[in-house]
């Protein structure tokens, strides 16, 4: 259950279509004339559309493909802010967002605010309004939160950004492949995401959907397989952002992982890791010396819980689950430290359950006798 | 980090009470941190735990997975973190000479 950090296991139709895939079409996309090169191409081109349109972008060429969600974030902040200016943020967030933000302060070369969250896990917009100030040049938040799995506000949010006239910068590791996404029509500017999570493709790919209207700038350089007697890195998308051979396995596992859910239906897979995730929560709320936290609106959040057991140390729970119950978990801070700080449980953290779509109602159960039974342990 | 004198010798500490250097840990060095943890005197059954732990260690350069440990020792997981006051972290792994796990989910 520890599906926020990676979905674990990947369908096995995604795993065999990457194999057959690559085996046949692995080649450096638009790096060669021969046909197989240019079939790559195809591609690769194939799925920045596809992408385009599952997240509602405006145009495929602005479809980047990175690393993960923290490379796309990383790529689109420092692309993006100009000496001066000024960031706002929100404590909810990963250190996807935070250290970059940090970094650039600790260079001299912008400052960032961050809002607060309230008692159930959200985000309120007018927060986001009365943080935006003049010199305010982004507005970077999570879609949902990793420790608390609460699903924010980003359209009300997306609407004061519009009227304020900043972009919107949208982190979605949580939330791509499991939450319909339509960035135009929410204001969101760019999004960030992640293959390896909810749109059940491998580690190692993930991207920016940029809308028209966000410029960033190139913050790395290389061979691009175009223009190449210009020593200046190549300046239309999507080459701007992107250097060196793309992770064409990994894309082809994106591929795949959208073709798995089309076929699935995600608002499926939605509805029933949230019937697991409120099984979940109502079986360890029964638990006398369990604490839970965040909101039990089961329609805005998703399949994470955070659980602690009084007196005891998360990490060593976590181990319990695992040596003694085979239930593998996530303890500690899940790299949020700000909303750990915020809940109370700063220096240990909790004990994180994320659902994926292939838990079932007796795992879900097995879980909950397990932390009774270690509950009642001490 | 901190220096003490412990079991006869100056030995470093990190902010968490790990030893930095887990080459300068000794059994009368475990026995004396569990007295102050408030264990006491340790019994055979921590002894178990902790052998096997620091045996280990020194075989692999790591911890012992969960489910190592508890095969190794002997004892389900529940049984270990009750007996340490500490649990299995900050008890038997720190008694053991262990250096910290820096994961902040360990």
């Amino acid at each position: 259950m520890d599906n926020a950090a990676t979905t674990f296991p990947k369908p096995r139709e995604v795993l065999e279509r990457m194999v057959d895939l690559y085996a046949a079409k692995g080649v450096s996309p638009g790096r060669g004339g021969y046909d197989c090169a240019q079939e790559a191409d195809e591609l690769v081109s194939g799925v920045r559309k596809r992408l385009c349109q599952f997240f509602g972008g405006d145009d495929p060429e602005r479809v980047i493909f990175a690393s993960n969600a923290t490379d796309a974030l990383n790529l689109v902040i420092q692309g993006s802010v100009k000496p001066g200016g000024h960031v706002v943020s929100s404590q909810l967030e990963h250190n996807s967002v935070l250290r970059p933000l940090q970094h650039l302060r600790e260079s001299g070369l912008i400052e960032y605010d961050l809002i607060p969250f309230d008692g159930q896990g959200f985000i309120d917009p007018d927060d986001v309004a009365r943080a935006i100030r003049p010199q305010t040049q982004l507005v970077v938040l999570t879609h949902a939160s990793n420790v608390l799995g609460t699903i924010q506000p980003i359209e009300a949010i997306g609407a004061v950004c519009r009227e304020k006239g900043v972009p919107l910068i949208l982190d979605t590791a949580q939330s791509a492949g499991v939450i319909p996404i339509d960035i135009s029509a929410w204001g969101v500017s760019a999004l960030a995401f992640t293959g390896h999570k909810s749109l059940l493709g491998p580690t190692g790919i993930g991207g920016l959907v940029l809308r028209r209207s966000l410029e960033v700038q190139s913050t790395r350089f290389g061979g691009t397989g175009i223009d190449s007697q210009e020593l200046i890195h190549t300046q239309t998308y999507p080459h701007r952002l992107e250097a060196g051979t793309l992770n064409i396995l990994g894309i082809i596992g994106l591929m795949a992982g959208l073709d798995y859910l089309s076929a699935q239906g995600m608002e499926a897979i939605l509805l029933r890791e949230r019937a697991l995730t409120r099984r979940l929560w109502e079986g360890l709320a029964e638990l006398k010396r369990v604490k839970l936290y965040g909101a039990a609106h089961w329609e805005r959040r998703l399949g994470v819980v955070l659980a602690n057991i009084a007196g005891m140390i998360p990490a060593d729970v976590g181990a319990i689950l695992d040596g003694d119950f085979g239930i593998a978990t996530r303890v500690g801070l899940h790299c949020a430290p700000l909303v750990h700080r915020t809940l109370g449980t700063g220096r240990a953290g909790g004990v994180r359950f994320s659902v994926g779509p292939f838990n079932t109602e007796k795992e879900i159960d097995q879980a909950v006798e397990a932390m009774a039974r270690i509950s009642r342990s001490r | 980090m901190q220096m003490r004198s412990l079991a006869g010798r100056d030995v470093f500490f990190d902010s968490e009470g790990f030893l930095v250097d887990p080459s300068q840990w000794s059994e009368e060095m475990a026995d004396q941190l569990a007295r102050e943890s408030g264990i006491g005197r340790l019994e055979e059954s921590h002894w178990q735990v902790i052998r096997f732990i620091r045996e280990y260690y020194l075989q692999n350069g790591r911890a012992p997975l969960h489910r190592e440990l508890k095969k190794g020792s002997g004892m389900p997981l529940m049984e270990i973190e009750g007996l340490f006051p500490g649990g299995i972290k900050m008890g038997a792994r720190l008694l053991a000479g262990l250096p910290n796990p820096r994961s902040c989910g360990m």
